[in-house]
């Protein structure tokens, strides 16, 4: 009767190893441990084993039971486990896939390029006033010491609208706009569109300017130095060396003209400066006391500078564009890179 | 302006390499725009010293040489008859080039061997002499290369010259700065004129008619000149200025105009009438054929320089056809004057002739220089073409040019404008080297008088200027000025934008620039009405082409042009933005109105994946984005009305915005007709929002309301509504009677097919009660709901789905 009992535990487990299923595991369990089980009908008959091997055989017919149980519940978890694994599998995702989201729309470079100089130079007290594109003659020219009949008006091609309408030339006219209204200290910054007759793959008919204007009593060249010397390093890194030579503004004197060591080249000459090894970059100036005079301004009393740059031309140097044309003609496969 | 290094050193020692000048010149005000090397048009030709000379065998008209490099001997076959043993000599080697593209090679002359060839000035093109082989200085050493043995390398600057500095527009001007910088002595070309005995005052009369436009006029007769060919020094200035040779008389008045800034003309005398020259002003329609063969009806007041019968100039800008010099004229009358600048700028424009005279006389000229340019360039006529000076000028000066004297400079001004202190002694020196003259010099200041070509310093401030300037700005110290407020108030618009911006971007739209100006034929593609204020457009008068136009009333026709550029570059699906400015004209002679607008278009796809599922983006794409705006800046009442109110628009699909009854912009797919009408293969949808009317609602900050604790009780009902029925028209009704416990009323479904009648539709709404005080109660809610029900049926005869 004991090898029975041996017999019989070999085989369960060995059909045990054999069973895939979940079912199949039950009916093991049913086929040996059940109330009309195998197992159960050998201890059923332990009246016919001897006395002396009573006790020995109860003690191994628990044990049977006891090992078969652990080993069918054991199966049962695993295959439980296997289960859960198995689903995971069936869901899973290609998480290479490109998200599903709408894609961030861009904003325009020379937009960003603005935002950026407006940033900086608001951290030193400057405010952003803008004007109109369409302007007075007045505005444009003749309060900037630019009069009728002045050579200096060859620096600028005009678009005209009518007699003493003009598309304006640059962002100054706000200058004067701005000191017309208020009493100095002045400190503003006025960013936009402005129009030149010209076009190439250099010059757009329409393009950015952003100008600035401090106007105290105190102010000096000195100043201007160390404003747009601490700015154009926020703009173009903290190493980036550059030069102030003198030029000349009619509504500016002394006027000076910024370079800025070749972002290209570092300096060697390259096409991109022309073999110079700087980058015209901004022009600027003391306000001339002249222009001072338009607004009714004491220029014995009050000082100022002036300043104004491209921003293509600071986008164009910032992101390595070499054709202009590109900022208007709103390709998407150019808009998406920035 | 073209500035030869060469020429310049006959005027300034310069002991700078060109880059070193080129970099002195920029950092000083004298814009060095490129430097160019000029080289002669040869190569491989060096100095050589012939050792003998032999006759040719086998020709009679040639001889054989043997030459000397110094190292090895050369046989050259020559054809020439000037040479002899000892002769130094220009020697073009094998390999070398000479001009006409022609390259040495050995080769066999009548069965000699000839290794070379013995050069002319002609051959070489740096000399008129074409009689024999070229004679170089004995002390010349064989070997050398012969561009550097005569010294024929140039640099040539081009200096962008600023409109204030007149002065440096001449060879001369560009040694002062140069002379200033290196502390060098200018000097000056001597003028040395051996005049004759017939007197130019019984030969000829000036008479000024108009002191204004002409306040000195100066001439000078030359006789008996040769007409002929210029000396090739005065041609290679002349094409290093960038100026072509004609003859040596008119090389002549170009040359001291480019060495002096002085314009001069030179008139044939026999074809003066009358023999005397009048200036006066135009008459209307008065015709002329200036030298460039062009005919001309001149506009009145231009000046004039007249015989006794007609024009023969336009003062300052051209000669006249009628008195140019030509091969057989014999007699010049030569002009030096000083030229109103502003009259003849705007002579100059009307007759669009841009000259190098009118460039210089409208910046204005040394009006003291007048005679010493006359004289020099009389000096060197005759030099090279053998004519006699007349004994005299006539220099009729009726008005006294204005100078400036003694201006004041204050040193403490200067370094309250400069941020720098410099010594009065330093100061001064700076003055003097740019010769300024300082009449006095006091405690605190000093006064100054600037040279009369210096017609640009009239002011303390622009002897502030001179003084940093050559000081160097790179002297200036740096510094940061102190913090100030300024009153200026930002228009809050900014902020709105940047806000507006990031809404558009996280939508997925980007943000274009379009140009201002667009064709005046886009406000009928786009079926304007003919009273459409956006008709008013603003015109340019000198467009550069008619697509550029008008100044854009509406950024419409922008976003469907840039929409069509792109559907040609491969990208259909498009969401773009943009904020700028339109225009308005309103009346003449004042500025239109200009407006902040916000404009979209979305086109194409919904997604740009391409792996999940497409698709196509409408109305309530654009719709959510701009009420999501609307969330963002807190602006409240907001009514979409789907009237026809643009023409452009699909009329289905459309309305117009308005906040609290008044109109900020519209939406909606475009018109089939215009799509049509400009060839755009897409179905876009647009939106323009006046961004100054939106910001004047605009009110960002919100105010908190209490969260209530309360649970609210929401029922939902369907209407069967007639089709015609807006859901904004049924949600007022439903919120219309100021109920308190109607906490809000949203749309959970619309349905229209199977199980509702023809021209009815199925509306879901959702209503939602609350109280912040206590949970509502079954009885309490009924009661409200029903009077609500009761209500929107009323006024809409609408059924309840299911009763």
């Amino acid at each position: 009767m004991i090898e029975d009992l041996q017999e019989l535990e070999d085989k369960a487990i060995a059909e045990l190893q054999e069973a895939q299923t979940e079912d199949q595991i039950l009916s093991i369990r049913t086929k040996y441990l059940g109330r009309k089980g195998l197992l159960t009908g050998l201890l059923r008959n332990i009246s016919q084993v001897p006395d002396a091997q009573k006790p020995l055989f109860g003690k191994r017919c628990n044990e049977v039971k006891e090992l078969l149980s652990a080993r069918i519940e054991e199966k049962l978890l695993y295959q439980f486990q296997q289960k859960k694994e198995d689903a995971l599998i069936k869901e899973k995702i290609d998480v290479t896939l490109p998200g599903r989201a709408v894609k961030y729309g861009r904003i325009h470079p020379v937009v960003q390029v603005n935002m950026e100089i407006c940033s900086i130079l608001a951290s030193y007290g400057f405010s952003v006033v803008e004007g109109p594109e369409v302007e007075l003659d007045y505005y444009n020219f003749e309060a900037l010491n630019i009069p009728k009949d002045h050579p200096a008006r060859d620096m600028q091609d005009t678009f005209y609208i009518e007699e003493g309408i003009v598309l304006r030339t640059h962002t100054s006219p706000v200058q004067v706009r701005v000191m017309e209204k208020i009493k100095p200290p002045v400190r503003i910054l006025s960013p936009g569109k402005v129009y030149r007759r010209d076009s190439d793959i250099s010059h757009t008919p329409m393009f950015h300017q952003i100008e600035g204007l401090l106007v105290e009593e105190r102010v000096t060249f000195g100043d201007l130095k160390g404003i747009l010397t601490a700015f154009l390093k926020k703009v173009f890194g903290d190493d980036t060396k550059l030069r102030f030579r003198p030029s000349f503004f009619p509504f500016t004197e002394p006027s000076a003209e910024v370079d800025i060591i070749c972002v290209m080249c570092k300096g060697k000459g390259c096409r991109v400066c022309s073999h110079s090894g700087w980058l015209e970059i901004l022009g600027a100036g003391m306000v001339d006391p002249e222009v001072f005079k338009f607004v009714d301004y004491d220029y014995e009393k009050y000082n100022g500078f002036a300043f104004g740059l491209g921003l293509e031309r600071i986008a164009m140097l910032k992101y390595g564009i070499s054709d202009i044309r590109l900022f208007f003609e709103n390709d998407n496969r150019f808009l998406k890179q920035f | 302006m073209l500035v030869s290094l060469k020429w310049l050193k006959d005027y300034v020692d310069i002991s700078l390499t060109p880059e070193e000048l080129a970099d002195k010149l920029t950092m000083s005000g004298l814009e060095v725009e490129e430097v160019k090397k000029v080289l002669p048009r040869f190569t491989g030709v060096i100095v050589a010293n012939i050792l003998s000379v032999k006759p040719h065998p086998n020709a009679d008209k040639l001889s054989l040489c043997q030459v000397s490099d110094g190292k090895n001997r050369y046989q050259v076959v020559c054809g020439a008859k000037n040479i002899a043993r000892g002769d130094i000599v220009p020697f073009a080697r094998v390999g070398a080039t000479i001009p006409g593209d022609y390259t040495i090679k050995s080769s066999l002359l009548r069965g000699e061997k000839s290794d070379g060839m013995l050069c002319s000035e002609v051959e070489l093109d740096i000399g008129e002499d074409a009689s024999g082989i070229m004679q170089l200085p004995a002390n010349l050493k064989p070997g050398q290369k012969l561009e550097k043995a005569l010294d024929l390398e140039d640099t040539v600057f081009d200096i962008g010259i600023t409109p204030n500095r007149s002065d440096c527009l001449s060879m001369i001007g560009v040694a002062r700065e140069v002379a200033a910088l290196t502390g060098k002595k200018i000097k000056m070309p001597k003028v040395r004129v051996v005049e004759g005995s017939e007197n130019i005052k019984s030969l000829t009369s000036i008479k000024i008619m108009d002191a204004e436009l002409c306040p000195r006029y100066s001439a000078r007769m030359i006789k008996n000149i040769k007409v002929g060919q210029s000396p090739s020094w005065i041609k290679n200035r002349l094409e290093a200025a960038g100026i072509r040779s004609i003859n040596n008389v008119v090389d002549v008045t170009n040359f001291v105009m480019l060495e002096t800034g002085q314009p001069l003309h030179a008139f044939d005398f026999r074809f003066l009438e009358k023999r005397k020259i009048i200036v006066r002003k135009s008459k209307k329609d008065e015709e002329f054929v200036s030298l460039d063969g062009k005919s001309r009806k001149l506009a009145q007041n231009i000046l004039l320089i007249c015989d006794g019968v007609k024009p023969v100039a336009i003062g300052g800008i051209m000669g006249g056809l009628n008195s140019e010099v030509k091969e057989d004229t014999k007699d010049i009358l030569l002009e030096s004057a000083y030229f109103n600048p502003v009259s003849i700028r705007r002579s100059s424009r009307i007759l669009q002739m841009p000259t190098d005279a009118a460039f210089r006389f409208e910046r204005g000229i040394d009006p003291e220089g007048v005679i010493r340019a006359l004289n020099r360039a009389a000096q060197l006529i005759a030099e090279v073409s053998g004519g006699n000076i007349c004994k005299n000028y006539i220099d009729e000066y009726p008005r006294k040019i204005p100078s400036i004297k003694n201006i004041k400079l204050r040193y403490e001004r200067l370094q309250e404008v400069t941020g720098t202190k410099i010594s009065p002694r330093d100061i001064q020196k700076i003055l003097r080297s740019i010769e300024m003259e300082i009449s006095r010099t006091q405690k605190g200041f000093c006064l100054v008088t600037p040279p009369t070509f210096r017609v640009d310093i009239t002011r303390e401030i622009d002897l502030i200027e001179e003084v940093i300037r050559l000081y160097g700005y790179d002297k200036v110290p740096s510094t940061i000025p102190k913090f100030s407020s300024t009153e200026v108030k930002e228009n809050p618009l900014l902020k709105y934008q940047s806000r507006i911006r990031n809404i558009m971007n996280g939508f997925g739209y980007t943000e274009t620039i379009n140009y201002s100006f667009i064709p005046q034929g886009a406000m009928d593609y786009l079926l304007l009405e003919k009273n459409d204020e956006r008709r008013k457009f603003v015109r340019l008068s000198n467009p550069l082409t008619e697509d550029q136009s008008v100044m854009r009333p509406t950024m419409i026709f922008s976003m469907l042009d840039t929409l069509k550029k792109n559907i040609n570059n491969g990208s259909p699906d498009l969401k773009i933005f943009e904020i700028g400015r339109v225009f308005i004209s309103t009346k003449e002679g004042k500025l239109p109105e200009e407006r902040n607008m916000l404009a979209g278009l979305l086109a194409g796809a919904r997604s740009d994946d391409l792996w999940s599922s497409k698709y196509k983006s409408d109305f309530f794409d654009m719709k959510g984005c701009i009420e999501n705006i609307f969330l963002d800046l807190n602006v409240k009442k907001i009514q979409y009305r789907s009237a026809n109110y643009e023409t452009f628009l699909h009329p289905g699909k459309s309305c117009a915005i308005f906040i609290n009854d008044k109109k900020i912009g519209f939406m909606g797919g475009i018109a089939p007709e215009v799509l049509e009408k400009i060839d755009l293969k897409s179905d876009p949808y647009v939106f323009e929002i006046n961004l100054d009317i939106l910001s004047g609602f605009a009110d960002n900050t919100p105010v908190y309301r209490e969260i209530s604790k309360y649970p609210a009780v929401n029922r939902d009902v369907a209407f069967i509504i007639s089709q015609e029925i807006e859901a904004a028209y049924m949600l007022n009704i439903a919120s219309s009677e100021k109920e308190e416990l109607l906490e809000n009323v949203v749309i959970f479904d619309i349905y229209q097919g199977k199980g509702i009648l023809e021209g009815s539709k199925s509306l879901g709404l959702r209503f939602s009660y609350r109280a912040h005080d206590r949970t509502l109660t079954d009885i309490e809610v009924n009661e409200v709901h029903d009077r609500i029900l009761r209500n929107i049926i009323n006024v809409t005869n609408a059924k309840i789905r299911g009763e």
